[in-house]
């Protein structure tokens, strides 16, 4: 009786005592917490995503039902000259800028973590390349690259080094030379900050050691530097990688792919065919195409970069 | 309250009038006021343009019916884009402008408009023929086409004066030679062969007209542009750019002609209304030597860029009598005229009511935009309105194969990768 009259009671209790403590699982609370940014993501970024695949894989023109054509516009990139510059260009593109910017940055950050006066505004001024708008700075570059008003064959042409100066933008070869020097300018505080944000994890101990077993400055930059940092340079790289790989404002505000699509990128491109041309399935297919070679980037890195076991 | 389409629409006419004549009776014997119309526009470099339809088009016809229009301005390049949301959505603003080949793209998306634009045509003297290779979709108007911003040559009178021309060469090979002169006199010409919207395809096209050259034939499917025709056109091109142009004009986007021409880098360029329109602003002393004329002929004709810019309804708006009955009202010489004066002349209208209209005498170096009307075309012309042109456009197939002749290929070279594109654009199409 009286154990009938009290289990009720005693059963509650277990039970809401049993749903506190599985929400206090680290395992389920961890899920709980992350519930609402995956949702985010989903709708965000996950949803479009599965949605550019599904377009991709249609014949789909603005304004009309698509038609499932498989990989049909995934062959006539392949076909397409211009897809194919593309290609090339990307890759120029991002190699070259993402190896400026990683030697730039770091040196950046080795001169930055030195001890000089006004050393905290000048750290401060850095950023700014990275804190001004894209497009802002972009139409500023515009201006210094410009035939007619440029400050760059001003300086060439009145220290008598060329006259007349270079066409910065108009030359195929320049203008994704241009293009490259403008990214990197952008790009290049981005490094600089995060790496001497990793160096300055690096304990002075370290290199006291180091010093104490014979190594030189060379030796210290060799053997401790870049060692502890090479984690950090993997991320910031991969990072750039994305950002360079995809680079839309830079390209659009300066040259729109010219001359003659030798600096059209990826994301350019795809935004033209599927903007201008209406052919969304097709600019689906080109913005796509950017994902397995970037994965495969990444990949490459990630077992390169990998930090050593010891 | 409304009967029949043709009933209100005499309504309208009446209420207009007498909205005009007796301003405060107006109001009150209106019909029940509809619901807000949206008129999507891309943001006028004539800004008084736009403040006109605000403040008085837009406020004249909600006291005549009512009914408020509302004025959505898109900045310069993002109109197509933003068309493109809206007709896919199908939400959004009731009527837009489109432009170029966009009545045929968004076809299905568009109210079709023959009725009205017949009685626009009726009343206002005719449309011209132009007007129509634009707009009209399997023999139906889905566009009103209110005017052309047409392209023509820029050039600096003193300097050609200087150079022994008093007026401007007739033929492209007149040109040439002209150029070659100036650019020794430090005056060089610079025309547009970037990746621009307008001002490439404004003189690259009309140059491959006028030697013969074409891509597509009239049928949209035969690909022609493998021609003598297009090579000498490519040829001469080639010579134009390395003997008489800025090494830049590769690189130019639409503002870098304007940019060059203000600032007396170049003595030629091919351009809108907008150099002109800017210099009599800015540089009065220089806008007294500028001067516009039609392009050069070539060995198979004179030939300009059809820009046209035209008003669409939207399928997905609730009241299509509605946004029907408003531009049918615009479009009268009541409303379009004072428009039209505003920006005298940068919009050229399609309508022959304003063949001698006095907006023409205001600047009469506008004059040969009206008569380029005549032999304006669309890119791709003389094929059929086709997805396979928008394409061609989008991936600068034409411009670029001028482009890279310039940049040093070989023409064999550039028309055989000109080919290549076509004909995958034109199969997949």
């Amino acid at each position: 009786m009286t154990v009938e009259s009290l289990s009720p009671a005693l059963m509650r209790r277990r039970q809401a005592f049993s749903l506190g403590r599985w929400l206090e699982r680290e395992s389920v609370f961890s899920w709980l917490m992350v519930a609402l940014p995956v949702a985010f993501l989903v709708a965000l970024v996950g949803y479009p995503f599965f949605y550019g695949i599904w377009i991709s894989l249609q014949n789909r023109p603005v304004a009309q039902p698509g038609v499932f054509i498989g990989l049909g516009n995934f062959i006539a990139d392949w076909h397409d000259p211009v897809f194919r510059q593309v290609v090339l260009n990307t890759f120029v593109y991002t190699i070259a800028a993402t190896l400026l910017k990683m030697v730039g940055g770091l040196g950046l950050a080795l001169v930055m973590n030195q001890n000089f006066r006004f050393k905290n505004l000048t750290r401060a001024l850095l950023l700014l390349p990275f804190i001004v708008p894209t497009v802002l700075s972009t139409i500023a570059w515009q201006w210094i690259l410009d035939p007619a008003f440029s400050v760059v064959n001003w300086v060439l042409v009145h220290t008598g080094i060329a006259d007349p100066g270079p066409s910065w933008l108009g030359h195929p070869h320049l203008a994704m030379f241009s293009l490259i020097m403008v990214n990197t300018w952008r790009g290049l505080p981005f490094y600089g900050i995060t790496l001497l944000a990793g160096l300055q994890t690096i304990s002075p101990e370290l290199y006291e050691a180091a010093t104490i077993d014979g190594a030189g400055r060379f030796g210290r930059f060799r053997y401790v530097t870049l060692p502890l940092l090479k984690p950090i340079i993997f991320v910031v790289t991969m990072f750039s990688v994305i950002f360079t790989f995809s680079d839309f404002q830079l390209v659009y505000v300066m040259t729109r792919g010219g001359p003659a699509n030798a600096t059209h990128l990826f994301a350019t491109y795809a935004f033209d065919i599927a903007m201008g041309a209406g052919q969304f399935g097709q600019g689906a297919s080109i913005a796509l195409s950017m994902v397995p070679p970037l994965a495969l980037i990444i990949l490459a890195m990630a077992i390169y970069m990998r930090p050593s076991k010891s | 309250m409304r009967s029949s389409p043709h009933q209100s629409r005499r309504d309208l006419l009446k209420l207009t009038v007498l909205g005009a004549a007796a301003s405060v009776a107006a109001p009150s014997i209106v019909r029940a006021a509809g619901k807000p119309l949206t008129m999507m526009h891309e943001s006028s470099f004539i800004p008084p343009f736009d403040a006109f339809f605000k403040k008085d088009l837009a406020a004249a016809y909600e006291k005549a019916t009512g009914i408020k229009v509302n004025y959505d301005v898109v900045s310069v390049g993002g109109l197509l884009t933003r068309v493109t949301t809206a007709a896919e959505n199908g939400s959004g603003p009731d009527l837009s402008t489109v432009g170029f080949n966009w009545a045929f793209l968004f076809d299905e998306k568009l109210v079709d408009v023959s009725d009205i634009a017949a009685e626009i045509g009726k009343e206002s003297g005719g449309w011209y023929e132009t007007a129509q290779e634009a707009v009209v979709v399997n023999g139906k108007w889905k566009a009103i086409p209110y005017a052309n911003i047409g392209q023509l040559m820029n050039w600096r009178t003193d300097w050609f004066k200087q150079a022994g021309y008093d007026k401007f060469p007739d033929t492209w090979d007149e040109l040439l030679e002209a150029g070659i002169k100036l650019k020794k006199m430090g005056h060089p010409f610079g025309f547009e062969l970037g990746h621009g919207f307008g001002d490439n395809h404004g003189w690259l096209y009309p140059l491959l007209w006028s030697y013969g050259g074409r891509e597509v034939e009239a049928d949209g499917k035969t690909i022609v542009i493998d021609s003598d025709e297009t090579a000498r056109a490519v040829d001469y091109c080639r010579r134009l750019y390395k003997e008489t142009m800025l090494e830049d004009c590769l690189a130019w986007t639409d503002v870098g002609n304007n940019k060059a021409f203000l600032s007396e880098q170049i003595s030629c360029t091919n351009n809108a209304e907008s150099i002109l329109w800017a210099a009599k602003k800015d540089f009065p002393d220089m806008a007294k030597v500028i001067d516009q004329s039609e392009n050069p002929k070539g060995p198979k004709g004179r030939f300009h860029m059809l820009n046209p810019q035209a008003h669409a309804i939207f399928s997905h708006t609730p009241d299509k009598q509605a946004a029907k009955d408003f531009l049918r009202w615009l479009m009268a010489p009541k409303q379009l005229g004072p428009w039209y004066d505003i920006a005298a002349t940068y919009y050229q209208p399609f309508l022959h009511a304003y063949d001698d209209a006095p907006m023409w005498k205001v600047e009469p170096r506008n004059l040969p935009y009206r008569d380029a009307l005549k032999t304006a075309h669309l890119p791709g012309w003389p094929q059929p309105l086709s997805r396979a042109q928008s394409e061609t456009i989008a991936k600068f197939v034409v411009i670029d194969m001028f482009a890279k002749a310039c940049a040093g290929k070989s023409t064999k070279e550039v028309i055989a990768d000109a080919k290549v594109q076509l004909t995958q654009i034109y199969k997949t199409a």
